[in-house]
């Protein structure tokens, strides 16, 4: 590999595998300084839990997993949903944790859609309009931003926030929009007036360097660049169980069309997949391999239940989906497993192998949600056929995959994390000496 | 996944945002300082160390100091927005495996307040907060001296570097500037700025010659600086350093002059190669590059190597490097 290679970095699974700490990994301790991350999908919603080794916690939900390492740079893309607001707060929680620079690492491409108070009251009035048939939304507007975009040429971005007047037209529009569709006598969500959104999105431009799209190009040529995914590949919008998906491409497309457009400068990417050594999904929705005691047994320290995503569901290692995951994601060149240290001290887990008369989920193409739709009924109903996975998953995950395992991690900090093969160096040349793949 | 964290309250986000002020990459400077930062002061600075290190086993030495006088006018900015870029430009081609990297500024000892700046030999971005610390002075005396020669004298004196200690490898120092050194370094000024108790004032082609057995020592002339077409400027450093004098056109192609000049000078690349990768990355810098390092190419063409380094990238393998 061009050892200064792009890395993308997705969720093979639900969500929640430990993207953000494999990011975290690459940056704190990677083999290559890392020069900046950039997300390319979802938006605030992400909580992307990182743990340095000295203790401190951080939720990374816009910034990049890699901001406690010093002067690495986030870069927020145009496939990204921004939340002036919530980066705000997020911003603040950096400082407290001693990163006091996080807002002057960071860019935000003026393409990319802006998430606004009225987005997120429309999504929750709509989630408890469905009541028992909730989707598992976050809460967060991430949907109803991604929705109003589709529909509505004039949607604020990020751009907008230089230049008030129009801000303060498009702000109007959506808030407009909210009202109509949720009276307030219904909805019963106040919102804020447009005029005090309007200020803290200008002070959020005048903070923060807006950039344009040819920006990531440059980061490209710099450094070692590291795309870090939101979300999981079995959430994405077309690929997903439909209607339990996200409003988001959670596959590598996003970072390899913005890799394309940039000439492929850094060279061709590692596309890298994160699963746990067992199964996890946050909300309701498919999940054949659930197993309510490993839920009793597993609880998450960084997901509880939310009140608007539902309950944190625990399973085992679902090879069929996994498979499907990579299927429709194109492929990976490498995985890294977390979670590893629970095998270990089980030795109990398990990976389902097939599905009772099902080995492969069909994949559709071109947007079928019908199809997705009719395949999420069949698994509600699905059941598992298991075989043990032992307490090193590893060379079990290599096998059922085809995908090497690049990482290992048994713990929530970069210092709990192995490369699972080092590179060896090869010293054919006096200087410099070229670190060429291991066995 | 997640459930939405952080708070979404607008109001505290606007007052978040007016209370949080930016710190530009100048942020020091521009802050009205008047002085060096306390980090860069070279006062009682005993060593600059470039020391291996578990992660960086054989690190290799690069200082860069620039002059931050009034004749540079804008330039000393534009480096300090571009300079950043080295780390991954040295880095992208394996030219160096673990480059220590330190940066620095040069003003005039005779009466400016930050005569010399010196940051840390650092192997990752830690090296951009010492760049945006430098006090860009903007003063000078105005008789086309620069006290160069203090810099070097720190260089030679007060730094101590792995790669020649424990391998016998030069580091290298390449200086930024368009004007000429004083010829001799005073024992005064090395007191006031750096302190400690030089025996005597050191002339200017001693100094080179010491400096010289612990780096590759390159003087930078970039063509936007005041006296930048002077012939008396070209005549003075080629008399000290002979072809290790590069007149650089086109001051954002500075990295990328650096960072090929070290790849020529470790052997990594010939030229071509060099303009080949910077091509590759979409660089626009080839032609300046090309233009500045031609005179270094011709005298080394005998030693360059012709072998492109292994292609790590291409076709499916067993592993994945990450």
């Amino acid at each position: 590999m061009n050892s200064a290679a792009p890395v993308v970095v997705v969720d093979l699974g639900f969500g929640d595998a430990g993207k953000g700490t494999v990011v975290d990994w690459l940056c704190a301790r990677g083999p290559e300084p890392v020069h900046a991350v950039v997300r390319f999908n979802g938006g605030a919603q992400a909580a992307h839990n990182v743990v340095t080794p000295d203790g401190r916690h951080h939720t990374f939900a816009q910034f990049g997993s890699g901001t406690f390492t010093p002067g690495v740079r986030t870069h927020l893309s145009r496939f990204m949903l921004v939340d002036p607001l919530a980066l705000a707060a997020e911003a603040g929680h950096l400082r407290a944790l001693g990163v006091g620079d996080a807002l002057d690492r960071l860019t935000a491409d003026r393409d990319a859609l802006l998430t606004t108070p009225y987005h997120r009251a429309a999504n929750r009035a709509r989630e408890r309009a469905r009541g028992a048939d909730r989707h598992g939304s976050c809460g967060m507007g991430i949907g109803e931003t991604a929705a109003y975009a589709l529909a509505h040429d004039d949607a604020p971005r990020v751009g907008d926030c230089l230049s008030p007047a129009r801000l303060r037209r498009r702000l109007t529009a959506v808030r407009d929009r909210y009202l109509e569709e949720f009276p307030a006598a219904t909805a019963g969500e106040a919102v804020p007036p447009v005029e005090d959104c309007v200020a803290a999105f200008t002070a959020f431009a005048e903070r923060v360097r807006v950039v344009p799209g040819d920006h990531l190009h440059r980061l490209l040529r710099t450094g070692r660049v590291v795309f870090e995914g939101a979300q999981g590949v079995l959430l994405d919008e077309w690929h997903g169980f439909h209607p339990y998906t996200t409003w988001s491409t959670t596959t590598f497309a996003n970072a390899e069309t913005l890799l394309r457009e940039a000439g492929d400068a850094g060279g061709p990417a590692v596309r890298l997949g994160v699963l746990r050594a067992y199964a996890t999904r946050h909300g309701p929705g498919p999940f054949v391999t659930e197993d309510p005691a490993l839920t009793a047994d597993l609880p998450d320290p960084h997901n509880g239940t939310g009140p608007w995503q539902g309950s944190f569901r625990v399973g085992h290692l679902d090879a069929v989906a996994l498979r499907y995951a990579l299927e429709v994601a194109g492929g990976a060149d490498a995985l890294a497993v977390t979670h590893l240290d629970v095998a270990r001290a089980r030795g109990d887990l398990k990976v389902c192998v097939a599905y009772d008369g099902m080995e492969r989920l069909p994949v559709h193409e071109g947007g079928d949600l019908e199809g997705r739709a009719a395949l999420a009924r069949r698994l509600l109903t699905a059941r598992p056929v298991y075989a043990p996975l032992g307490a090193d998953p590893v060379p079990v995950i290599e096998d059922m995959l085809g995908v090497p395992v690049a990482l290992r991690s048994y713990g929530p900090t970069a210092a709990d994390k192995r490369a699972a093969r080092a590179a060896r160096c090869d010293r054919t040349r006096p200087s410099p000496a070229r670190c060429a793949n291991g066995d | 996944m997640g459930s939405g964290t952080w708070s979404t309250d607008v109001y505290d986000a606007a007052r978040s945002y007016r209370a949080s002020t930016g710190a530009s990459a100048f942020a020091y400077s521009d802050g009205g300082a008047t002085t060096a930062h306390p980090d860069l002061d070279p006062h009682g600075v005993v060593l600059r160390e470039s020391r291996d290190s578990d992660d960086h086993p054989e690190s290799l030495a690069i200082a860069v100091l620039f002059d931050v006088t009034g004749s540079m006018r804008t330039v000393p900015r534009t480096l300090q927005a571009k300079l950043p870029d080295l780390l991954g430009l040295l880095l992208r081609k394996g030219y160096v495996e673990h480059p220590h990297i330190m940066f620095g500024a040069v003003g005039d000892a005779t009466c400016d307040r930050a005569p010399l700046q010196v940051g840390q030999f650092e192997a990752d971005n830690r090296m951009d907060d010492d760049l945006g610390k430098i006090l860009l002075e903007g003063g000078g005396g105005g008789q086309m001296t620069e006290s160069y020669e203090l810099a070097m004298y720190f260089m030679a004196r007060h730094t101590a570097i792995d790669c020649l200690e424990k391998r016998g490898r030069k580091g290298y120092l390449f200086m930024i500037g368009d004007e000429l050194a004083y010829p001799a370094v005073k024992r005064r000024e090395i007191a006031k700025v750096i302190g400690g108790e030089p025996r005597g004032d050191v002339p200017i082609e001693e100094l080179v010659r010491e400096l010289q057995r612990k780096y590759e020592v390159y003087f930078i002339i970039p063509e936007g600086a005041y006296h930048a077409r002077s012939r008396k400027l070209a005549d003075f450093w080629r008399g000290l350093l002979g072809q290790h004098v590069l007149f650089l056109d086109d001051l954002d192609a500075v990295c990328e002059t650096i960072a090929l000049t070290i790849g020529l000078s470790e052997e990594a690349i010939d030229l071509d190669e060099g303009l080949e990768h910077l091509d590759e990355f979409g660089s626009g810098a080839g032609p300046s590059v090309s233009r500045a390092l031609a005179p270094l190419d011709a005298s080394r063409s005998s030693l360059a190597v012709s072998a492109g380094p292994p292609d790590l990238g291409s076709g499916p393998s067993a592993t994945t490097r990450l």
